[in-house]
């Protein structure tokens, strides 16, 4: 059987993913024997632009016009396309403030400067092409990447865990940060897979890896408000990283 | 220190034994047989199972799923699945070349009452993949033909491309030891040589005693509930339908839960239920 | 039943004595919320007048995450090795704890036995420990606020020392081993004893009323109620994870990078998942939240006491404790109750 032709793309993100692809050092070489890399910018100087792929892991989310365009060539040349990243899956960090203006945002940030490059409100990948499979995380862990290369080796779909941080954090017998603490944890309403990395730290889960299927928004918030905080801090927390996920969206247009 | 009465058992209930596909036998659309052997000579002696009966299917490292024998024991030397492509562990059995290996475990599940049901008459009523663990059923059937009395098959699909098993099956149109009532909704080229029409109209063909007949029931769910009501009509006793369900019956065996239907156990219970326990458990059809 | 005393300052000495019959395993303090049962290196760090653990000792029998198999695409799946002779404790268990580990080997055995659970189960001893209820607690309701067997040796406090029930030859061997440190029962500890049962149960707050309940439960199958509660479950698993008789599982083979290696693992799973009941082709039997919750409460004490005789709940309010959405098991009871009496 021959190698996967694979693709390691970039849209607007910090590169977080493409990072932990590189910082899979044990397990490159093993990569590479498993895995025929046509196109990854961030690590390597040749790069073959037209080819067919068999996979295209894309990290970043979609803040440029430019970028629904090469996004949709690369969905165009591969069999495969895995969405890479909290960017990529949910919008992340640049679509928390998708309900101000990019005029405004530019102004604010850039100053006259932003005047020369055109913006759009950031989205995840699905909402311009297919996406085959997601793996989330801010950044993704690299135990789930090199789970899904192996299963998409042998030719079947990952499968990731759906449940909740809930789930990985009772497991690890962490002290309830919501409950216990009375802080501001998104671990019930947030997908696993991190084996609940923050609250092992004793830090409340912010909700980066985004929202599971089905989230209970309402009643996540109905206990963050009981806990004292205000409808503006919980807002803010679930617009952080999963901003345009729909049960998000439903939430904050109940305002 | 556990002091229950639980022998020590030294079998893993969980080993699947290696098989090897020899046969793969296009069906319909996205439907195969495939033919599985035991590597192991005493496996294949001593598997062992009944009509009804499922087992759980190992793709090596894609997982495991449940899948109904579609085989007689009547004819041993190979069990035969007939899969259906639908999701990941599918497309993986769809994806192995002849020959390759597999793991089973099983067989499992109650199967049906084949003690209770000699004697009796025999009315299978499929639909669609529904055909699958009736057809073992069939064929043992046929294979002890003085076991029963009258063997009846109704067997329907849309359009006779999608009529699973159908060589097979119009063989059985000749037979005289038999009814086999094959309709297709459709038949625009006017060649199907048996029924046209939808497959409640095949009730109206035949009489049996419903003291004295067990109806046997697979098919999609929305079948289940048309199907016992034209057999209640036709006075069949509750217990009198037998019907085979589908559920995630992940481990096989009564322990990881995911095949729970109201209080019992698809995998142990069933996936045989009568009309019966299906009306009195919560959320069975 | 054999009853012998240990005063209290005998107690650690007594447990580095049991060394020798395995390696322990007790409750230690996380922290000022959190108890847990963790492997004991140092027996000063055992803390036997916790409430209660945040998982039960299930853990130790029933791995959050288990590896069953090994597999290549040339050997298929071979057993993983488990280790059969290691000797282990598990001590400072409380009664619901010990009733929940003998509702989990009903699950276990019968006709199919699982090795994987068993054995574990049959290489480790039981000493159980006396507790007071906190405002959580119903066990009482559930009739495992006392436990007759399932232990080897069961330690009740009585201020000064522990009354220490004997229930196997293996427990008497412990005993026996550091003989010098026990002492006989008199009269007045059997007293002491029995008061102190009866002092425990004025510390019960919270109360299930069992009568009847399998029928109610099919009485009040269609109660608005469940979706009530399934409006505030957030399908997180707490609920699941902590729970003592929770044993459902998923099964999953992991590969390694090869493509052609790899574990087949399993890992707790809970019916209160999305996914839990979805087949392949995309039904799912229990899609709603509602219909997931109510499955839960049915199998606990509905279908277990179908299939078993009795309800498969404990009263050890680990899952009140853990609910982020504060769903109390004894008022869902409750309310499905006056429902059906209304």
């Amino acid at each position: 059987m021959s190698k996967p032709k694979i693709g390691i793309f970039g849209m607007t993100g910090c590169a977080g993913e493409q990072i932990v692809i590189l910082n899979c050092e044990d397990e490159l070489m093993d990569i590479l024997k498993v895995l025929d890399i046509r196109s990854f910018h961030t690590a390597m100087s040749k790069n073959d632009e037209k080819c067919n792929l068999d996979i295209a892991f894309v990290e970043g989310a979609l803040v440029q016009p430019e970028e629904e365009i090469s996004l949709k060539e690369i969905r165009k040349r591969s069999r495969l396309l895995i969405a890479l990243g909290t960017c990529a899956v949910w919008g992340g960090v640049a679509a928390m403030k998708n309900e101000v203006s990019r005029q405004r945002l530019k102004d604010i940030v850039y100053g006259s400067p932003g005047r020369i490059f055109k913006s759009i409100p950031a989205q995840p990948l699905h909402s311009f092409v297919k996406v085959d499979f997601s793996i989330s995380g801010c950044p993704i862990e690299k135990e789930q990447f090199l789970q899904a290369v192996a299963s998409l080796v042998h030719g079947d779909i990952p499968v990731l865990p759906k449940y909740a941080v809930c789930t990985e954090c009772k497991i690890n017998e962490n002290t309830c940060l919501l409950l216990e603490k009375s802080e501001l944890c998104l671990g019930p309403i947030t997908v696993a897979g991190c084996n609940a990395r923050c609250a092992n730290c004793g830090i409340p889960c912010s909700g980066c890896r985004g929202p599971v299927e089905e989230a209970n928004i309402a009643s996540e918030v109905e206990i963050l408000k009981e806990k004292g905080f205000t409808l503006g801090d919980i807002n803010n927390q679930l617009r952080t990283f999963a901003g345009p996920a729909e049960a998000i969206q439903t939430h904050l247009a109940k305002r | 220190m556990y002091n229950g009465n639980c022998a020590s058992h030294t079998d893993n209930i969980y080993q699947p034994h290696l098989a090897r596909i020899v046969r793969r036998l296009p069906q319909i659309k996205d439907h195969r047989l495939f033919q599985l052997r035991f590597e192991d000579s005493e496996i294949r002696q001593n598997f062992s199972y009944r009509p009804g009966q499922f087992v759980e299917l190992s793709i090596i490292g894609t997982g495991e799923a449940p899948i109904s024998i579609s085989s007689s024991p009547t004819r041993p030397g190979v069990i035969e699945l007939c899969v259906r492509r639908i999701g990941r562990m599918t497309e993986a059995l769809f994806r192995l070349p002849l020959n390759s290996l597999v793991g089973v475990r099983g067989p499992y599940g109650n199967g049906f009452p084949l003690e209770q049901m000699r004697g009796n008459n025999l009315l299978i009523v499929a639909g669609g993949l529904g055909m699958a663990p009736l057809r073992s059923l069939l064929w043992y059937a046929l294979d002890n033909r003085s076991l029963f009395k009258e063997v009846i098959l109704m067997f329907g699909a849309k359009v006779a491309e999608e009529m699973l098993f159908k060589y097979e099956l119009l063989t059985l149109l000749d037979r005289t030891d038999m009814r086999c009532l094959l309709t297709v909704d459709k038949d625009e080229e006017g060649t199907w040589p048996a029924q046209v029409g939808v497959v409640t109209k095949l009730f109206d063909l035949f009489e049996v005693d419903p003291k004295i007949t067990y109806a046997a029931v697979c098919g999609p769910p929305i079948m289940y509930k048309f199907v016992s009501k034209k057999l209640l009509e036709k006075k069949f006793s509750k217990d009198r339908i037998l019907m085979s369900l589908e559920r995630k019956m992940k481990c096989g065996v009564g322990k990881c839960g995911h095949c729970m239907i109201g209080y019992k156990y698809t995998c142990i219970d069933g996936p045989i239920f009568t009309y019966w326990d299906a009306i009195n458990l919560p959320e069975m059809i | 039943m054999q009853i012998v005393k240990l005063p209290k300052q005998n107690l650690d000495k007594f447990i580095k004595s049991l060394s020798k019959f395995g390696q322990i395993y007790a409750p230690i303090k996380k922290d000022a919320n959190t108890s847990l049962f963790s492997k004991i290196e140092d027996s000063s760090q055992i803390d036997l007048g916790y409430n209660r653990t945040l998982l039960p000792p299930k853990k130790y029998f029933l791995p959050p995450i288990d590896t069953m198999f090994k597999f290549s695409a040339e050997a298929g799946y071979e057993e993983m090795e488990h280790d059969l002779n290691e000797k282990s404790i598990l001590l400072g268990v409380h009664s619901c704890d010990i009733h929940g580990l003998r509702i989990l080997d009903l699950v276990f055995s019968g006709r199919y036995v699982d090795n994987y659970y068993f054995t574990g189960r049959k290489n480790t001893s039981i000493i159980g420990v006396s507790c007071i209820p906190d405002d959580m607690c119903f066990c009482r309701s559930m009739g495992t606020d006392f436990v007759e067997n399932g232990f080897d040796l069961f330690l009740s406090d009585i201020d000064q020392s522990y009354l220490v029930r004997i229930a196997t030859s293996l427990g008497d061997d412990m005993v026996r081993a550091s003989q010098s440190l026990f002492k006989e029962v008199g009269k007045e500890e059997i007293e002491e004893h029995k008061k102190k049962s009866n002092e425990m149960q004025k510390h019960f707050k919270i109360d299930l009323e069992l009568y009847n309940l399998p029928e109610i439960l099919d009485l009040e199958y269609e109660s608005k109620t469940w979706e009530e509660i399934g409006e505030k479950c957030l399908s997180c698993g707490s609920c699941s994870m902590v729970c003592p008789t929770c044993y459902c599982y998923d099964v999953f083979d992991e590969l390694s990078l090869d493509g052609k290696t790899g574990e087949r693992k399993r890992r707790w799973d809970s019916c209160l998942f999305k996914d839990y009941a979805l087949v392949a082709g995309g039904t799912n039997f229990r899609s709603e939240r509602s219909a997931r919750v109510k499955n839960r409460y049915f199998h606990k004490h509905r279908g277990f006491v179908a299939q078993y005789g009795k309800p498969s709940c404990v009263g050890c309010g680990r899952c009140i404790q853990s609910c982020p959405a504060k769903i109390n098991i004894v008022e869902v009871i409750t309310k499905i109750r006056s429902d059906a009496y209304v």
